[in-house]
């Protein structure tokens, strides 16, 4: 990957990442509405809840995780070799997966809503917080591990690194 | 993954110098944490979708 698609790989990445993320605060916001006494409010709220998941988080997590695959197996840092990056791509897997999931059922509970009012909803008085806020630690995790980027080769990542340095004693 | 150089890995040869400690103890804090969540959901039930009268989401 040349230094300017690399860049150019790593500001649309960046994007889509910290967007998840924002998208993820927004979704949360009305999930506090959503648990709101008044019945027209948690409506409006599971409504907003599933459209913000299906067409903003949905797009923003599948992009994250497609560019952050690009960038990594075009970089040198690459996928397996060191343990933050193998950690985050876990965890971006991980959340990505559980979102994709859970989706059906927020959509469900908004069309529920929708269709037969919120007192058909009992068990949604709750609102959505495990998923949320789980959502957003594993998010924060991952922007931690890119942003400070521990140090620590995986055995496979040490093998690579002792093949290519022979490599360059040899040649 | 927010990545730019492939800086701030250890060069060195012969054996590999182990799991770094920051990874045993992501591991252990991992395992702990989904622990607790087995045991909220198994307590306190699962949130959306649990009692969905339309039949969607994980129907518990």
């Amino acid at each position: 990957m040349s230094p300017a698609v690399r860049k150019l790989a790593l500001i649309v990445h960046l994007v889509l990442s910290m967007g998840w993320i924002g998208a993820v605060l927004a979704y949360i916001a009305l999930d506090v509405a959503a648990v709101s006494t008044d019945h027209e409010t948690m409506r409006m709220a599971w409504a907003g809840m599933a459209l913000v998941g299906s067409w903003v988080i949905v797009p923003l997590a599948i992009g994250s995780l497609i560019t952050g695959l690009m960038m990594s197996l075009g970089t040198p840092w690459g996928l397996f070799r060191h343990y933050w990056v193998l950690i985050s791509l876990v965890l971006t897997i991980f959340a990505t997966a559980v979102l994709l999931e859970h989706m059906s059922s927020v959509q469900a509970i908004a069309d529920a809503m929708q269709a037969m009012g919120v007192s058909a909803t009992q068990g949604s008085r709750g609102g959505d917080f495990m998923h949320s806020i789980g959502g957003l630690v594993v998010l924060l995790l991952v922007a931690v591990l890119n942003v400070y980027k521990p140090r620590g080769l995986t055995p496979y990542g040490w093998r690579r690194r002792l093949v290519s340095a022979s490599k360059t004693a040899e040649g | 993954m927010h990545m730019t150089t492939a800086g701030g890995a250890p060069s060195g040869h012969g054996d590999y110098p182990g799991t770094p400690r920051w990874v045993k103890v992501f591991a252990v804090a991992t395992v702990a944490l989904v622990v607790v969540v087995v045991v909220l959901v198994l307590v306190g039930g699962h949130g959306a979708g649990l009692h969905n009268p339309l039949g969607g989401g994980h129907g518990g």
